[in-house]
């Protein structure tokens, strides 16, 4: 079947048409079907990369006749070397979603109420353009937000830039905050915001500390395929593994050993666990006293004594204490301790806990020394991408930018969703008038999403970018769907697991399906039709060429080269080591052309030993007593003591008593999925469950003999209660449940949506509350406790 | 002449499911909606199968990639009473769609039980159905099917060494799911060639089949996890 433009075009003014939709949207429907659906033609490969989760594999999507039929891993990307994770493949359910969002929408019914009409793209640029107009006219451009969620690259910058030259302060980052690797703690230890590279597959014995690293970790395949290297990679060396968490994740079933605690004490294990180090005199002294702060006790240049981590530890977190929390016995506590102290390279790695308690477990790879070390954390250096050039702020640019943010953030984290929508609620230090949705959906992903939605009802207009229907976006007013991740132009710039920078490039492997628009190529057209200074700051026609504005920076920096076979990338280091740097590419336009064929750049070396890009904490070294912390605290921090800057454990505040919620509630995460984005494509659906057969829904697991004391069978319908909710799900016997633990993953109820996400399983973030921890102003991870009773 | 065959390295699996995803996409393999999941018809060609055994705190547990075996003796074509189920020269256990006729000895037959039934006509939203595989068969309601090692991709290859005019290499064909794995579990081969990986690996001591005591003979091979 032949399909070009102009069949599309065809199919837009059909759009347009169809009025009065009330409700069921994705029933009319101008696609052309397949008429012969297995027609025979000659298939091509395009190179781009995937958009499924934040791992940035690089893909090639095979073309036939104008459809993509299949998706496989391009064997010259280095994040994933031509293999996939199951989202990757299931790409191609997301981009052929039939309920897809075809064309810009308006609202039409009550807010929330799912009633949408199609517009053109002319009306809602005008749509958006207008109040925006009207707020700079006021003076209040301030009050425009915008609320992204999970990318990368240079749509940020763009973001930014956007909203500088508009005059708002107002980003608000609303990535998962319990997804990804523990940041907090590498910026408690290191001064660093960022991933880490955890150079696990070089490692030759990992302590996980509850993270999801074989199934929820922030680049699935880098990981799996370092999994592989770490287990049978190296002839005569196999790395061992030992899972500690309350649940026997997929990780723990996989581990050597599982070693089930309550959630939330992963924090005081890791804190025994350096006590034992310490004490038996097995740290790596070495580093310990040249590249680290605050081990021993210390004196300020006031003359201030201040305790030193040694002795807090020594003192607080004895092995009886320990066990008698956490009932670890105290000869596996030894045993841990000493294994991870003789089998070097030992990584430590923990999930987003408390911040605290995260330091507490980067603690122990600083005890080690393995930080910047073949092994160990890594820092990778960053992308060389060329500046945007500079532009002007227009006086009502300036006045709107020294306003005091929405959040009013200022401490550990960059931006605090929650206190936006607290402040939102309350109007003070002011209410926002505009809402931009980029890639996030709050209603949907964030614990207690009921604050949200209260939120969202006192903001006027609400902008959602999203290319599917889901909680957030049914509840905007205004509907302008991105391309999918296989129809637009992107940079994807990420890191591998050793550190080697690299840069993928997304690029468009067919003509979009719908009358839908890049995010980018609309803010450019936003921008031109704002005029003045906000059209002089966007001189670019659209996103690809911002991007090759960009990429000149690559190309000039003299460093690393396309896309390479193994032989390519040795040589590269080889040249690049010895001073000499001999790309695949002469000019700009051929560099280019390499970066479609490819897949994009990298820089196969890292380059061990540069302290300041490896510690950016005030002492410039590995903090056990974080200055950086105390540099940025601010009085809604709490209450501050000496040991408040050195890891410790606290014991979590739960929410919910002990004799009316008698179970620890934990929310888990699978690989098919993750972050709840990709429940719209059954070959995930089918396979969400696979330890309990579970698919297209949620099941709550408990522990057998708990079940049978409560008299609930396998299969029964039950009611899981917290003091903020209830949800009905199914209940299954899990052997790898502790007896005062129940479990549920996270990626299903959702209300809005199409016919394979809507209205299936239940969403257990529903049952979280909004205690937030005063450092990061996220709510407390595991927090809550729950009761169950039949249905 | 080959012999395919095919290992899998359990202390490399993760557990992942990469092969199950991989294999849907490329077998065209029906959309089982919740309703039907829920009465167990779903269809999978490759399934990751837990064991896990014991009580808590003390626990066995293991996952388990399955796909077809591919047994040199199998059982299944012995029970046809159509003939559909073939074993070809090369050792792969094949079904004739359109011979099938649903009796379903086969799926009862199989000790992997690999097989499964369409109990009703696949069915793909029409937006959907021009992204399909075409180099595989689409199935019709009433027929059994199974891993064929995409089988497919052997004639491909074949056409493609002999358009080269040159012999067929193992290296030429590789199924979906051993394609897709990212920790690099799975191998696919020749296991008549005794220095091909998969021979290797099939004589290493951690080397195990399923249910080998039934001498069925699986070309499926194990290595079990641990040194």
């Amino acid at each position: 079947m032949k399909f070009n433009r102009r069949d599309f075009l065809k199919m837009g003014g059909g759009a347009g048409a169809a009025l009065a939709l009330g409700g069921g949207f994705w029933k009319w429907s101008q696609f052309p079907a397949a008429e012969k659906p297995n027609a025979p033609g000659v298939d091509k490969w395009v190179p781009t990369v995937c958009g499924q989760c934040t791992g940035g594999c690089g893909i090639l999507v095979r073309i036939i006749n104008g459809w993509a039929v299949n998706i496989a891993g391009n064997p010259l990307h280095p994040v994933n070397r031509g293999t996939l994770c199951p989202k990757g493949i299931a790409g191609l359910q997301g981009l052929y979603d039939p309920d897809r969002i075809r064309s810009p929408l308006k609202r039409v019914g009550k807010r929330g109420e799912g009633r949408f009409q199609p517009i053109t793209w002319e009306e809602a640029l005008t749509l958006v353009a207008e109040p925006l107009k009207d707020l700079r006219e006021k003076g209040e451009a301030h009050h425009l937000v915008v609320m992204g969620g999970r990318y990368r690259g240079l749509m940020r910058s763009l973001w930014d830039r956007f909203l500088n030259a508009f005059g708002s302060p107002n980003y608000i980052d609303n990535q998962f905050q319990w997804e990804g690797p523990p940041v907090e703690g590498l910026f408690l230890t290191q001064g660093i915001r960022d991933f880490p590279a955890l150079d696990f597959e070089n490692a030759r014995y990992i302590l996980s500390f509850g993270s999801g690293l074989l199934e929820s970790p922030w680049s699935p395949v880098q990981m799996l395929r370092g999994y592989g290297h770490f287990r049978r990679g190296r002839p005569g060396i196999r790395g061992r593994l030992v899972q500690i968490e309350s649940r026997l994740s997929f990780t723990a079933i996989k581990a050597d050993e599982w070693v089930p605690v309550q959630p939330g004490t992963e924090g005081i294990l890791a804190l025994g666990l350096a006590h034992m180090i310490i004490k038996e005199g097995l740290y790596n002294k070495e580093f310990v006293s040249e590249h680290c702060f605050g081990f021993e006790n210390w004196t300020d240049p006031g003359g201030r004594e201040h305790p030193g981590f040694k002795e807090f530890v020594l003192a607080d977190y004895e092995p009886g204490v320990v066990s008698r929390r956490t009932g670890v016995p105290i000869d596996l506590l030894l045993r841990l301790a000493r294994e991870f102290s003789s089998s070097q390279p030992s990584l430590a790695i923990g999930y987003r806990d408390r911040p605290f308690h995260q330091m507490a477990v980067a603690a122990l790879n600083g005890l080690m020394g393995n930080i910047d070390t073949s092994g160990g954390v890594l820092i990778p250096r960053s992308i060389p991408y060329q500046s945007l050039p500079p532009f002007r702020e227009d006086a009502i640019a300036q006045r709107g930018n020294s306003q005091k943010r929405i959040d009013e953030g200022k401490g550990m984290s960059v931006s605090y969703p929650y206190l936006m929508a607290r402040n939102t609620l309350s109007g003070k230090p002011y209410k926002p008038k505009v809402l931009f949705l980029y890639y996030t959906n709050p209603l949907f992903s964030n614990p207690d999403p009921g604050l949200f939605s209260n939120a969202f009802l006192e903001i006027p207009l609400i902008v959602s970018f999203s290319p599917y229907m889901d909680d957030s976006t049914q509840f905007s007013d205004l509907i302008l769907p991105d391309h999918t991740p296989l129809e637009r132009w992107q940079d994807d710039p990420v890191f591998l697991n050793n550190g080697f920078p690299v840069l993928g490039i997304r690029q468009p492997v067919l003509h979009p399906l719908y009358r839908t628009k890049a995010t980018g190529d609309f803010l450019l057209a936003l921008a031109g039709s704002l005029g003045g200074e906000i059209q002089k700051a966007f001189p670019w026609n659209d996103f690809k060429e911002v991007m090759s504005y960009s990429l000149k920076g690559v190309f000039e920096a003299r460093r690393g080269d396309t896309f390479g076979l193994q032989f390519d990338e040795a040589w590269t280091r080889l040249l690049q080591r010895g001073g000499w740097s001999v790309p695949s590419y002469n000019n700009f336009e051929e560099f280019w052309k390499f970066l479609l064929e490819k897949g994009g750049w990298w820089d196969p070396v890292y380059d061990f030993g540069e302290r300041d890009r490896i510690f950016r904490t005030p002492s410039r070294k590995f903090e056990f007593y974080s200055q950086g912390w105390k540099k940025v605290q601010s009085p809604s921090s709490g209450e501050l003591k000496e040991t408040s800057f050195l890891p410790r454990w606290e014991e979590p505040k739960k929410e919910g008593d002990e004799k009316a919620y008698p179970f620890h509630l934990h929310i888990f995460k699978t690989m098919a999925l993750t972050g709840g984005r990709n429940a719209n494509q059954p070959w995930l659906q089918a396979i969400a469950g696979q330890h309990l057969f579970e698919k297209w829904g949620t099941w709550v697991e408990i522990n057998p003999e708990t079940a049978k004391r409560m008299s609930i069978s396998d299969g029964d319908w039950v009611w899981v209660e917290s003091p903020r909710g209830k949800i009905r799900v199914k209940a299954r016997r899990y052997k790898g449940t502790m007896p005062d633990v129940v479990n549920i993953p996270f990626g299903q109820g959702h209300n809005s949506g199409g016919r394979w996400s809507k209205g299936l399983g239940e969403n257990p973030y529903r049952l979280l509350g909004d205690d937030l921890d005063p450092m990061t102003g996220y709510p407390v991870h595991g927090a809550t406790r729950v009761k169950i009773y039949k249905t | 002449m080959h012999k395919w065959g095919m290992v899998i390295d359990l202390d490399k699996c993760s557990g992942c499911q990469a092969c199950m995803a991989a294999c849907h996409a490329e077998n065209n393999i029906a959309i089982i909606g919740p309703e039907e999941s829920a009465k167990g018809r779903t269809i999978h060609w490759i399934e990751l199968l837990p064991f896990i055994e014991g009580e808590y705190p003390h626990i066995k547990a293991r996952l388990l990639p399955r796909p077809c075996m591919h047994c040199e003796h199998p059982p299944c074509i012995k029970v046809c009473p159509v003939g559909a189920t073939y074993a070809n020269e090369e050792g792969l256990v094949g079904i004739v769609y359109s011979r099938c006729i649903g009796c379903r000895y086969c799926t009862t037959a199989c000790p992997y039980t690999v097989r499964s039934f369409n109990w009703y006509e696949p069915q793909w939203p029409k937006e959907m159905k021009g992204s399909l595989n075409r180099d595989v068969s689409v199935r019709e309601k009433g027929v059994v099917e199974k891993c064929s090692f995409c089988h497919h991709r052997l004639l491909k290859a074949r056409e493609r060494a002999k358009a080269e005019k040159r012999e067929l290499l193992s290296e030429d064909y590789i199924p979906a799911c051993v394609q897709a794995c990212p920790s690099n579990a799975m191998y696919f081969g020749d296991l008549n060639d005794p220095f091909s990986t998969v021979s290797i690996l099939s004589r290493e001591r951690r080397a195990f089949k399923l249910l080998e005591d039934l001498g069925t003979e699986p070309k499926v091979i194990y290595l079990s996890e641990g040194m």
